[in-house]
């Protein structure tokens, strides 16, 4: 079909204004917040289920690939079309259609911002408690699609735990319901299938979330510590003792002191780690709790350790925690970061290999990470200008998702396959496990419509997942 | 005859001439709704239930896997049955990582042997997972059938608390899905898709699951009221309550009068409320929502600990094995739907069973929206077919009204021949269908047991 008429047809369903074609525009929506890049050839902005289920139809109809987007912050370049097609920007389907007290439910469209939910949820005394770092900015169709995580996982688990239901369209345009506001559903848990799977199955209009009652009580400590050993030696401490904080967060000294410099808020900028612990449930009884982990901390050897006495002393021990990312990346013109997960019992050994890493490739590396649940982020910092050091980048990153998978861990937690870790998949999976997952692509979209080239093997075989994997070398 | 010898032989070489069960009345006792299997097969690892698998892929036989044996009662009759593969062999650990708060089962263990292994471990470990008939309940058949009990209300269901699958394909391939850590997004999620599959797509083999240091305290609350709007006006104050209990379960009478260690409280329907944690919050749990319940009108509360707290939930996790103690015949329906219609559920559960002259025993995971009802008929349950086929009916009418669905968890095969087993079968049914297509094309699993009848 030609351009034009393409343009005509897609305008019919969304309207003219919203089908956007100037090449300004298809610019914006190539990329995400990795460093991978494409362009669509077209991008359409729906506003409701019937629409999205038309545009599939017509996608489907003519065998043109159909990318959904959010708020474009994948870290993996889930959204990135970097084949082509109709990019369709869910950003506007963002209502929060009921919040279902008496049910413990909130149901809301694919475009509404994690924050947004959150705070309808908070104004209720409820939370929904997945918390993605990037949560101010991200969509819940996003989070659903990337089986987000955030620094609650470890008491509250991700994504996929609080997702129970959806309304989806299907990769021809049919519209179909799977889960719903109850639990144990009789047939295949096809809403635990979509969750994380990227947009390559199906593309949710219409999400159930789980909120739950908020707690009575919340304690935050910061723990600073002279060696990383001791920190991951507190951390399990304090999951040896029985505790569940709802979060276990590390930053390394790299991060410390980019955090520090940005923010000034007077860590020591010699310490080897920093240790945010956060416990929450019922008052009785926490104060012994949060005893018992400052006296953990000083079991191994912490140097300092602070209990947040007001709110705001805890929003202030959080802020290095949420500003280390974007304060990390202020060190140098970019940064890719890995988000392999290991058993919490390896973090030690797996971190003074990553830091062998670094030093064999000569890129300088922040870690920050989920320590509760394993969850590393080594942020490899760099210049893209550099292809010398760009190339030593995407070894390093590599090696550090072998090393993972050698740890017995993943080598994503929580951002995804997307494009960038499409070669890294037969590190983890021999070949009748990527067959069975190729079986499942090919049941949902047997055409290979929706986002094409991520994820799973059939779509990195068509594409050829090492050339785009380096593709920005 | 001479095709039976030969597979037997087939088998023997596989699994070890001790391991192949041909004796026709043993296998007539493992009889599948009346359908008498060929042979039962035990093989004791995965490798070889990968070659046992693939010998019944080419031949085109059917195996219908077994474990303890408590949900060959689940799903549609079958429509073949040449093998059953019991995986009670398979029994071992792949991993066990205290330190990691992890283990790997293996799918022939019962749920009652990996706790007591768990619980004997230094300061005591427990699996987050408490499921109806949890002594002969193996991991495989618990998780194929998603058969999730009281204390998901804090801890999660089988989708939550399982971090890994392995599984043996109908073909014989071994894939595996998930690992052992908590945060996992390497491509799809298979590991969820094979769960409450029964099998379906693949046998699975070892399951990966979270594990948990015992609470410091623990104790049960037990609250009688006297009518259903009173039980209901207690659950509305303590569902959206910060209190988290571990459990909040509503038993009818006849429920009741099937577990052992209840405090004597007198009421129509009692709520129990599993509590764990630590110390202090646990006093403050019990002395907080014993008053949320007396201000909501229950007629008397008591609270147990210690072995009288754990005698009640073990024993309420078998009550429909001493209800068929007394009634031979015994039809269990499971309900899901949305929380806030339980006690509306409730009530048109003992209508429709009233109307049809029989009794029930009901019990109510109440902060999860699941009820099991057992049917008591009565004498003989074929001369009430009609009456129970219609009780059938309206409580999956009354579950789909209520955003849920009914699953007829055991009934006798005239019975389950003119119902839906599965409940309503939803739009999706085409993608269950799909699926199955992929992985058994052939219809090798379970054949005719699971949802559209696949």
């Amino acid at each position: 079909m030609e351009k034009e008429s393409i343009i005509r047809e897609l305008g019919k369903i969304v309207g003219e204004t919203d089908v956007l074609t100037s090449e300004m525009e298809l610019q914006i929506y190539g990329y995400d917040a990795s460093l991978i890049k494409g362009k669509p050839d077209f991008v359409v902005i729906p506003e409701s289920t019937e629409e999205v289920s038309r545009i599939a139809r017509f996608a489907h109809q003519n065998k043109m690939l159909l990318i959904a987007r959010g708020a474009g912050t994948s870290l993996s370049g889930g959204p990135v079309p970097n084949q082509g097609g109709i990019v369709m920007l869910m950003t506007r389907m963002n209502r929060i259609l009921e919040i279902d007290l008496e049910n413990q439910r909130i149901v809301v469209e694919p475009g509404a911002i994690t924050l947004d939910i959150k705070a309808a949820a908070a104004k209720l005394g409820y939370l929904y408690q997945p918390d993605p770092a990037s949560e101010k900015a991200t969509t819940i169709g996003g989070n659903l699609a990337e089986n987000s995580g955030g620094p609650l996982c470890f008491k509250y688990g991700v994504t996929s735990n609080h997702v129970l239901g959806a309304e989806m369209v299907l990769a021809d345009g049919r519209i179909i319901n799977v889960g719903g506001k109850s639990l144990d559903n009789p047939g295949l848990d096809l809403i635990g299938m979509i969750t994380g799977s990227e947009g390559t199955l199906a593309i949710a209009t219409k999400i159930i979330l789980r909120i739950m009652p908020k707690n009575e009580g919340v304690k935050t400590l910061l723990a600073i510590f002279n060696t990383v050993e001791d920190g991951a030696n507190t951390v399990s401490g304090i999951v040896k003792a029985g505790m569940v904080p709802a979060t276990l967060e590390m930053l390394d000294n790299v991060a410390i002191n980019a955090v520090d410099a940005f923010y000034k808020i007077g860590l020591p900028i010699d310490a080897a780690a920093m240790l945010l612990i956060e416990l929450d449930g019922l008052q009785d009884g926490l104060d012994r709790l949060a005893e018992h982990v400052i006296a953990i901390c000083k079991g191994n050897n912490v140097r300092d350790v602070k209990l947040a006495k007001t709110d705001a002393e805890r929003d202030k021990l959080w802020m290095a925690r949420k500003g280390a990312f974007g304060a990390t990346g202020r060190l140098r013109p970019n940064y890719l970061v890995n988000d392999g997960t290991v058993p919490r019992t390896k973090l030690p050994e797996t971190l003074r290999r990553v830091g062998e890493i670094s030093k064999k490739y000569n890129v300088q590396i922040a870690n920050v990470f989920h320590a509760g649940d394993g969850n590393l982020h080594p942020l490899i910092l760099f210049d893209e200008r550099d292809k010398d050091e760009l190339d030593r980048v995407h070894k390093a990153a590599f090696e550090i998702m072998q090393l993972c998978v050698e740890m017995g861990g993943t080598i994503t937690g929580e951002h995804g396959v997307g494009v960038e870790k499409l070669a890294a998949l037969h590190l983890q999976f021999c070949p009748e496990d990527l067959a069975a997952l190729e079986n499942v692509k090919r049941t949902f979209d047997p055409d290979g419509i929706l986002n094409p080239g991520k994820l799973n093997l059939m779509a990195s075989e068509a594409c050829g997942a090492k050339e785009i994997a380096y593709a920005e070398n | 005859m001479q095709r039976t010898e030969n597979l037997v032989s087939v088998f023997r070489e596989i699994v070890g001439d001790a391991h192949v069960v041909a004796d026709q009345d043993k296998l007539r006792s493992l009889a599948v709704d009346d359908v008498i299997p060929g042979l039962m097969v035990v093989p004791g690892t995965i490798a070889e239930t990968s070659k046992v698998m693939a010998v019944a892929h080419g031949l085109g036989l059917a195996v219908l896997p077994r474990g303890g044996g408590t949900k060959m009662s689940l799903g549609g009759i079958p429509a073949r049955a040449d093998l059953i593969l019991s995986t009670r062999r398979m029994n071992g650990y792949a991993d066990y990582d205290i330190a990691n708060l992890t283990i790997e089962v293996e799918c022939g263990a019962t749920v009652a042997e990996v706790q007591a292994k768990l619980s004997a471990e230094g300061e005591g470990y427990f699996l987050p997972l408490d499921p109806p008939h949890f002594r002969e309940a193996t991991i495989g058949g618990v998780v194929a059938a998603n058969s999730n009990g009281p204390r998901r209300l804090l801890y999660g269901g089988l989708r939550d608390i399982i971090l890994g699958n392995t599984a043996v394909l109908a073909n014989g391939d071994i894939v595996h899905a998930g690992g052992k850590v908590m945060k996992n997004v390497a491509s799809y999620d298979l590991t969820k898709l094979l769960i409450g599959s029964l099998g379906a797509l693949g046998l699975i083999c070892r399951t990966t699951f979270r594990i948990y240091l015992k609470p410091e305290a623990e104790a049960t609350l037990f609250l009688a009221f006297a009518d259903l709007k009173d039980a209901d006006a207690f659950l509305h104050k303590a569902l959206p309550s910060f209190y988290y209990p571990a459990a909040l379960e509503l038993l009818n009478a006849q429920a009741a009068a099937a577990c052992r260690n209840l405090p004597p409280l007198s009421g129509e329907y009692i709520v129990a409320v599993g509590l764990e944690g630590i110390r202090e919050a646990v006093e403050r749990q019990i002395a907080d929502m014993a008053e949320m319940g007396r201000k909501s009108g229950a007629q008397g509360t008591a609270s147990l600990k210690g072995d009288g707290h754990r005698g009640f939930w073990i024993s309420y996790s078998d009550f429909t094995d001493e209800l068929t103690k007394s009634h031979s015949e015994l039809i269990i329906l499971k309900s899901n739907f949305a929380i806030s219609r339980q006690t509306q559920v409730l009530a048109a559960a003992e209508k429709a069973v009233r109307k049809g002259g029989c009794e029930c025993a009901l019990a109510c995971h109440a902060g999860s929206g699941i009820l099991t009802t057992a049917i008591l008929a009565g004498g003989d349950v074929a001369k009430k077919e009609r009456e129970i086929i219609k009780i059938i009916e309206d409580m999956t009418d009354m579950a789909v009204k209520s955003d849920g669905n009914l699953v007829v968890e055991k009934a006798p095969r005239f019975i389950k021949e003119n119902v839906s087993v599965w409940g309503k079968i939803g739009a999706d049914v085409g993608l269950v269908k799909g699926l199955k297509e992929k992985f058994d094309s052939t219809g090798v699993i379970n054949p005719g047991r699971y949802v559209g009848g696949i």
